[in-house]
C-alpha cells in the first residue's frame, strides 16, 4: 500500500435542524440513499488520496466541512457513503483537553488518554518523562486537573497526543497551543516530526501555519473539494472565493 | 486486546473518579445497600408486621435481591448517558463505541462484586447455610452482565437522540423495583400471575441469584430459561440496534 489515507467519494448528511421529527422506525427500516427533508450533505463526493510522510492542509471558510473530513479521516465519525482507508494509525490533535478528566491527576491522565490512544503499559512507562518535561507541568503532576489553567490543561493534552508516535498527525487548528515561549516547542516538535517523516494533515486558518509546513493543499467550499493541488493554489481559491464575497 | 486494555483502564478511572474524595470510599459500596435493605426490613417487618413474605431471615432475602438491582439501577443510568457524559472522548478517540456502555456496566460490576461482603457477612451471622445451587449465584453474574450490556446498548443510542429517555429511564427503573420480585418472591405472586412475571427479565436472575440459600430444586428451570433468554436475546438484540444507530449517533453527540 503506497498511500497513507485514501478517500474515496466520501459523503455525509446532517440535519439542517436539531429538534426534528425522531421516529426510531424511519432509522431502523430507512433504506439507502433516501435524502429526508431537513438534511444536508456537509461533504459530497470527496475523494484525494495522502502519500506516506505528505504535508497536506485543508483550507476552507467556516462551516464548509473540514473539520468534519477530519474527524470522519480520525474514526469518529462514520460517512453515509464512500469509504476512507487509513494506512497505519492516527495521533488526532482534535479536542485536545477533551480526554482529560478534571478529578484525576496529571499522572493519571497521562496513563489514560495515552493508554486509551492505544500505547501499552511500557511505552506509556518509556514515554512519560518526555511528557511531563515536555508538557513544564512540572511539580503540578499529582495535582487534580481540575486545578490545572485551561493553558496548562492544553499544554498537556498536546504532549500527551504528540508522542504517540502514530505515523499520521491529524491535526484541527491546535497546531501550537499555550504561550508564546510553549508555542515554540509546538513549532519545534512538528518539525521534528515531519522530519521523521510522519504524514500530516492540517486544518487551519492560519497562512502562516500552513505555509510553514504544507506543500500540497485541499480546498473544501460548500462540502465539495474544490481544489487538490499545490498549497498555494489551494489558499488563492480560497482568497479569491472569499474576495468575491467581500467585493 | 487492545480494546481490552482501554477497557480496563474506563473501569479503573471510573473507579478513581467515585472513590476519590470521599472520606469512607469503598465503604459507601457496602452501606448504600445495606442501608437500603434495613429500611425495607424494618418497614415490612418490624412496622408492618408481614412475616410471611420472602423467605427467612428476611433480611438477607433482602439484600439478596437488592444488591443485583442496585448493580442493575445504576448500570442502567450511567450507561445510557454514557455517550452524552463521555462526548469529549468519543468525538475525539477511534475506540469502538460500544466501550462506552460496556465499561459503564463493567465498573458497576465491580461495585456489585465489591459490595458482596456484606452478603457474606450476614450469611455468617445468621448462620445461614448454603447449599449446591449456590452455582446459580455465578450464572445469574453472567446473564446480568449480558443483560444489562444489551439494554444498555439499546438505551444509549436513544438517549443521544431523545435527552427525555433519561426520565422515562429513572421512572421504569423505580417502577421496576416494585415489579420485580426483590421485598418479595415468585411464590408470594398469585398463582395466576407467577408466570406473567417472567415478562420481567430480572425475576428469572434475581430468583437464581437466591437459589444457593433458600434451594429451588426443579423450580429452577422457568427462572432459569427466562433468564436466559432475556439474556441473550437482549444481548443480541442490543448489539444489532447499537450498530444500526451507531453512525446516526455520532453526529449528534
Amino acid at each position: 500500500m503506497d498511500f497513507a489515507i485514501k478517500v474515496e467519494n466520501l459523503g455525509i448528511r446532517f440535519n439542517r435542524n436539531r429538534k426534528r421529527k425522531f421516529s426510531i422506525r424511519e432509522m431502523i427500516l430507512q433504506t439507502k440513499n433516501t435524502t429526508p427533508k431537513g438534511s444536508f450533505w456537509a461533504l459530497k463526493n470527496v475523494s484525494f488520496e495522502v502519500k506516506p510522510g505528505e504535508a497536506v492542509g485543508l483550507v476552507g471558510a467556516n462551516g464548509q466541512g473540514k473539520s468534519t473530513l477530519l474527524r470522519i479521516i480520525a474514526g469518529v465519525l462514520i460517512p453515509d457513503v464512500g469509504t476512507v482507508q487509513v494506512n497505519g494509525g492516527v495521533a488526532p490533535m482534535i479536542e485536545l483537553t477533551g480526554g482529560l478528566k478534571s478529578d484525576l491527576t496529571a499522572r493519571d491522565n497521562i496513563w489514560l488518554v495515552a493508554g486509551l490512544h492505544g500505547l501499552s503499559k511500557k511505552e506509556v512507562a518509556q514515554k512519560f518523562d518526555e511528557i511531563v518535561d515536555f508538557s513544564g507541568i512540572g511539580d503540578f503532576l499529582d495535582t487534580p486537573v481540575r486545578h490545572f489553567s485551561s493553558g496548562m490543561r492544553v499544554r498537556l493534552g498536546f504532549s500527551i497526543v504528540t508522542s504517540l508516535n502514530e505515523p499520521i498527525l491529524l491535526v484541527d487548528e491546535a497546531l501550537a497551543v499555550g504561550d508564546a515561549e510553549f508555542k515554540i516547542k509546538c513549532y519545534n516538535r512538528m518539525e521534528d516530526l515531519l522530519n521523521k517523516g510522519k504524514t500530516l494533515f492540517l486544518v487551519s486558518h492560519k497562512e502562516e501555519d500552513l505555509n510553514r509546513f504544507c506543500t500540497r493543499g485541499l480546498y473544501l467550499k460548500n462540502g465539495e473539494l474544490l481544489v487538490d493541488g499545490t498549497l498555494t493554489q489551494a489558499l488563492n481559491s480560497h482568497l479569491k472565493d472569499q474576495g468575491a464575497l467581500d467585493g | 486486546m487492545k480494546h481490552l486494555q482501554a477497557l480496563r483502564l474506563l473501569v479503573v478511572r471510573d473507579l478513581q473518579i467515585r472513590y476519590a474524595g470521599t472520606w469512607l470510599g469503598y465503604l459507601w459500596s457496602l452501606l448504600d445497600p445495606l442501608f437500603m435493605a434495613l429500611i425495607y426490613w424494618m418497614v415490612f417487618t418490624v412496622i408492618l408486621g408481614a412475616r410471611g413474605v420472602g423467605e427467612q431471615p428476611y433480611l438477607l432475602f433482602l439484600l439478596a435481591g437488592i444488591l443485583p438491582w442496585v448493580w442493575l439501577a445504576s448500570s442502567l443510568g450511567e450507561s445510557s448517558r454514557s455517550l452524552i457524559t463521555e462526548n469529549r472522548l468519543v468525538r475525539s478517540i477511534a475506540i469502538p463505541r460500544m466501550l462506552w456502555v460496556i465499561k459503564s456496566v463493567s465498573s458497576k460490576a465491580v461495585e456489585f462484586v465489591l459490595a458482596l461482603p456484606i452478603l457474606i457477612a450476614l450469611t455468617v451471622i445468621f448462620k445461614q447455610t448454603l447449599n449446591w445451587e449456590i452455582i446459580w449465584f455465578f450464572v445469574a453474574f453472567v446473564l446480568q452482565y449480558l443483560l444489562l450490556v444489551g439494554i444498555g446498548l439499546i438505551l444509549a443510542p436513544l438517549t443521544v437522540l431523545a435527552r427525555d429517555m433519561k426520565n422515562i429511564i429513572r421512572l421504569l427503573t423505580r417502577l421496576g423495583f416494585y415489579l420485580t420480585p426483590i421485598i418479595y418472591s415468585v411464590a408470594d405472586i398469585p398463582e395466576a400471575g407467577q408466570n406473567l412475571s417472567y415478562l420481567n427479565p430480572m425475576t428469572g436472575i434475581v430468583t437464581l441469584y437466591r437459589a444457593g440459600f433458600w434451594p429451588q430444586g426443579e423450580q429452577i428451570i422457568v427462572p432459569l430459561i427466562a433468564a436466559i433468554v432475556w439474556s441473550l436475546g437482549l444481548f443480541v438484540i442490543g448489539i444489532f440496534f447499537f450498530k444500526k444507530l451507531e453512525a446516526t449517533v455520532l453526529k449528534e453527540v
